[in-house]
């Protein structure tokens, strides 16, 4: 035999038939013999039966037919990739969903690190002269944009020494 | 309703993020191992004709920058170097070109470069280039006209 208490926690569900066999027949045979849980009982199923009246009244009321065509053109309707795409944003970017905005972000960095010095190596194909000692002599370095080339000379005679025939001098000096 | 796109869990961006790195270093490392293929051409300019030499038809319009008449490819020539380490050309007129590769970064190379006359420095320089990129180093004298070296680095 059940007491009060416990029969008071399982009317609920007695009411609404949840519970086993053996739990439902304690429960029946408790309220047979207590007056204040067969009251607690009678409030109930009268709470639970002005509730469904009510429910009844206001779903004959309502109109479905709307609310059904409605759904029915979602379903049926040819989105556009904009909408689409609205609707994966606000999906993607929902709180839950920002964690993994961390990540994606880190690997955007890399990529673009990765991508960029060599986006701007690949556009720059000169040579470049980073230092030059011509032990004393002169020399000139030239960057000719048409062809992108990069010529560096070499003047072979230092100012006074071994100065040479004029013939070779016109020869080792280029008119650029 | 159109079922949205199933995005990828933080763990597998960060598994590509790790992948990413060690694939880097890893191709690094590589390319640290690798040697350079450097090439030299020797292309003797001069004014006594309008010979071109037809072998040095891809050059033709860098070297028309010079406003030579006449180029002719006397000798080409190219060698293996490892980083730091030194590829020796020899240069008519008892010259000689020491080639070494120092590093690579964006994809460019860096060369030093030294051109000696027996054991006279003439010139030391520093050049970074694109893979495949080269350029020319000209003036030293030679039979009448001038010596054109068009210097080419290659990372396999």
């Amino acid at each position: 035999m059940i007491d009060c208490k416990s029969a008071s926690e399982s009317l609920s569900a007695w009411l609404d038939g949840e519970l086993r066999g053996s739990e439902a027949e304690a429960v029946g045979a408790h309220l047979d013999v207590c007056r204040q849980c067969a009251e607690q009982r009678r409030q109930m199923e009268s709470l639970q039966a002005a509730l469904k009246s009510a429910l009844e009244l206001q779903a004959s009321s309502l109109r479905f037919e709307p609310f059904w065509r409605q759904v029915q053109e979602r379903i049926t309707e040819k989105r556009t990739w904009s909408a689409a795409m609205m609707d994966f944003m606000h999906s993607a970017l929902a709180a839950p969903r920002l964690a993994w905005a961390i990540p994606v972000v880190i690997v955007a960095l890399l990529g673009a690190l990765s991508i960029v010095p060599a986006w701007r190596a690949s556009r720059n194909s000169f040579a470049s002269v980073e230092s030059i000692d011509p032990y004393g002599r002169n020399v000139a370095v030239l960057r000719e944009n048409e062809t992108k080339t990069t010529v560096i000379w070499l003047y072979q005679n230092p100012e006074g020494e071994n100065e040479p025939s004029s013939e070779a001098a016109d020869s080792s000096s280029p008119s650029f | 309703m159109s079922r949205l796109p199933k995005l990828p869990t933080p763990a597998a961006l960060l598994f590509s993020i790790l992948y990413y790195c060690a694939a880097a270093a890893l191709s690094a490392a590589e390319k640290d191992a690798q040697a350079v293929q450097v090439k030299i051409g020797t292309i003797l300019a001069s004014n006594q004709s309008d010979e071109f030499d037809s072998r040095l038809r891809p050059l033709q319009k860098q070297l028309k920058v010079m406003k030579y008449r006449s180029y002719r490819l006397l000798k080409e020539e190219t060698q293996s170097a490892a980083w730091q380490g030194n590829a020796t050309f020899e240069i008519p007129g008892g010259r000689s070109l020491v080639v070494t590769p120092q590093e690579s970064r964006n994809k460019q190379l860096a060369l030093q470069v030294r051109l000696l006359e027996g054991e006279q420095p003439l010139l030391d320089t520093t050049v970074r280039l694109p893979n495949r990129g080269h350029f020319l180093l000209g003036g030293p004298p030679h039979e009448g006209g001038v010596l054109i070296l068009s210097i080419s680095a290659t990372l396999p």
